[in-house]
């Protein structure tokens, strides 16, 4: 058991654990939000909007 | 034009498109691996009891070579030695040619047919 | 059409209460520069130079300049394109406004599949890095794969947890793997007293004569594969009509220099046969010029430039795959915003599992081929692409944030440059061609015939744009 031993299995925890981040997070915001709020994104709104703030 | 209203896809039929594009994904991957088709051939041409001379090497690579770790030229031999074939058909050339130019001019022309709906039903039908 | 108002309070669009949670514009021209530069820059560390070995080392320069030529070309007609069509998914959302939405379809695929495939060549490539260091500090038989998981663990939840940090990343790390290469030139270069180079006794003749030259184009695009991800930042910047054509042409100005520096400096330091094959040759040219602090400068180099390709890779990938969700092309689930992250959560998500399988399951020059075809395909859709864009509205007709200059030169050469190097490839790899073009037909078909019925017609087409020209 050398540091290279050590840093393998450090590595598949650090992995591990930023995985449970994610889904946990995404599960979260998937049952906090409405699917209509979550994909309520449409391409070309921004650009008008940013027109408007010009004009 | 009649605005076009599409079908709501339920979840079941969203979730076999997604597998049905990652199935052709990996098919398109792995099949040529699996024929053995994938890869360039590269071959080596070793002469018996190469020498540094005979590989054509001149003392300023031998140096080079000897510090990436290659002490003796039998070691070297093979990837000095080792070339690409180039040679090729003109039949297959020409196959891939037919491929290549074939699959542009059925997209296209696809895209054109479904670019007019969308213009028809965006700014109205034609004025010609 | 507008839901939101901007002066209200709620529904102005862009608040995580309104009805619309878009993306988050909140980036400048540096991250523009270091998402083009970022994912590219590897090339420079690794894959290059498999063109010195397809046809010599000249070979290899003559490759780097013409295929200079053709992202140069790529660069000046992506930036009047997405200059004025700004918006995420890039090349994607150009195509379906100006070719037609099956074209639009095929071009996403390429965006998604040639940056899945670079993350998965890059991931494979840090823990080929992180195992030859720990051979040299005498421990055999590293596994590799929980590093590669961790490099795309860590990339995807950076990804996942906002833009701005992502491409902040990048910056830092690309700005010091090109530092990196500058430094290794003037160390080594005889401007400065040092004779280490050794040109005149290591370059040979062309060894496969000028076949090896077009051959060589293969590898070669490998230079700068990636710099036209730039525009998928789009709907992230703060203006697009300026920072996207800055980025990007500096971007490529950047890697014309790094390209040649790096050619000059490893052609000087290793006969053409091994610099052919070498896994990581900028690192054995640091190693071959005898200082220690080169060796780890150029090592920790090599890892940076790595991970901001990966990391650039991920970004553009989920940026193409969520613009198409977004219009249906794929289910809409992918369409979904973070409300709190802004990012396009979901499409991280699933294309992680993508990268994994790749990453760990297939070979690396498969997956590289793979990348550069689906590349190629996307460049030869490109002179089309502006061809039909200046035809259908005429400059004038709409404004343009740029305009590139000698229009239709740089289209017609780019055309032919896609000739030549789709002669390259097939030159060795004629069936992984003929398998991926296949493989687009039936996917093709696929979206025309079946997909395509889900998709709203007239709300694809976005842009505030006048009629086209002759519909």
């Amino acid at each position: 058991m050398d540091l290279w031993d050590f840093m393998e299995l450090a590595a598949w925890a650090a992995s591990a654990v930023l995985g449970v981040i994610i889904v946990r997070d995404w599960i979260k915001t998937d049952s906090s939000y409405s699917e209509e709020v979550l994909t309520s994104s449409r391409e070309g709104e921004l650009e008008a909007m940013t027109e408007e703030h010009k004009g | 034009m009649a605005r076009y209203t599409p079908p709501v896809q339920s979840k079941f039929g969203q979730i076999t498109d997604v597998i049905v594009l990652l199935l052709l994904t990996v098919g398109a991957l792995y099949i040529p691996l699996w024929l053995g088709l994938a890869g360039s051939a590269k071959t080596a041409n070793v002469p018996e009891n190469p020498t540094w001379e005979s590989l054509g090497q001149n003392p300023v690579m031998v140096e080079k070579w000897n510090q990436l770790g290659y002490a003796d030229p039998a070691s070297a031999a093979e990837l000095i030695t080792a070339r690409f074939d180039y040679s090729f058909s003109i039949a297959s050339l020409v196959v891939m040619i037919v491929v290549i130019v074939g699959y542009y001019a059925i997209m296209l022309k696809l895209s054109e047919k479904e670019y007019r709906d969308v213009i028809a039903e965006k700014f109205g039908e034609s004025r010609s | 059409m507008a839901e939101f108002d901007i002066t209200s309070k709620t529904m102005d669009g862009m608040g995580p209460h309104g009805t619309n949670v878009g993306l988050l514009r909140v980036l400048g021209p540096a991250h523009v520069w270091a998402l083009g530069v970022g994912i590219v820059l590897v090339g420079e560390y690794m894959g290059w130079n498999i063109a010195v070995g397809k046809g010599g080392a000249y070979a290899a320069l003559i490759a780097c300049w013409f295929a200079g030529l053709l992202y140069s070309c790529v660069a000046m007609i992506d930036s009047e394109v997405t200059s004025t069509v700004a918006a995420a998914g890039g090349q994607y959302t150009q195509a379906k406004h100006i070719v037609g939405p099956l074209m639009a379809f095929n071009v996403g695929l390429y965006l998604v599949f040639a940056y899945t495939m670079l993350e998965a060549a890059n991931a494979i490539t840090v823990g080929f890095l992180i195992d030859t260091v720990a051979v040299m500090t005498g421990h055999e038989g590293l596994d590799q794969r929980p590093f590669i998981v961790l490099a795309i663990m860590f990339l995807a939840w950076l990804n996942y947890r906002g833009v701005l940090a992502t491409l902040t990343f990048s910056l830092v790390i690309t700005a010091i793997a090109f530092s990196a290469i500058l430094i290794l030139f003037f160390a080594t270069s005889p401007i400065f007293g040092s004779d280490v180079l050794q040109h005149r006794a290591l370059m040979t003749d062309l060894p496969y004569g000028w076949l090896g030259v077009l051959a060589a184009m293969h590898f070669g695009l490998w230079y700068y594969l990636g710099i036209e991800g730039t525009t998928q930042a789009a709907e992230e910047v703060r203006s697009p009509a300026r920072a996207l054509p800055f980025g990007t042409l500096a971007g490529i100005m950047t890697l014309l220099i790094a390209a040649t520096l790096t050619w000059y400096v490893c052609v000087g330091l290793m006969p053409w046969e091994y610099l052919g094959q070498a896994g990581v040759p900028l690192f054995d040219a640091a190693r071959l010029s005898g200082s220690t602090a080169l060796m780890v400068l150029l090592g920790i180099g090599t890892l940076f430039a790595t991970l901001a390709s990966a990391n650039g890779c991920i970004n553009d990938a989920s940026r193409a795959w969520f613009a198409m969700g977004r219009d249906h092309y794929l289910p809409s689930w992918f369409g979904a915003v973070h409300p709190v992250y802004r990012t396009p959560y979901r499409s991280i998500i699933f294309l992680v599992p993508i990268a994994l399988i790749f990453a760990l399951g297939a070979p690396l020059d498969q997956v590289i081929t793979f990348s550069i075809l689906s590349g190629l395909l996307e460049y030869t859709f490109m002179p089309i692409n502006v061809i039909m864009f200046r035809r259908k509205w005429p400059l004038g007709s709409i404004k343009r944030g740029y305009q590139h200059p000698f229009h239709p030169v740089p289209a017609v050469v780019l055309l032919c440059l896609c000739g030549i190097a789709f002669f390259a490839v097939f030159l060795g790899y004629g069936t992984q061609l003929v398998a991926m073009i296949s493989f687009y037909v039936i996917v093709s078909l696929w979206f025309h015939f079946r997909r395509y019925r889900y998709v709203r017609r007239a709300a694809q087409f976005t842009m505030p744009w006048p009629r086209p020209q002759g519909y």
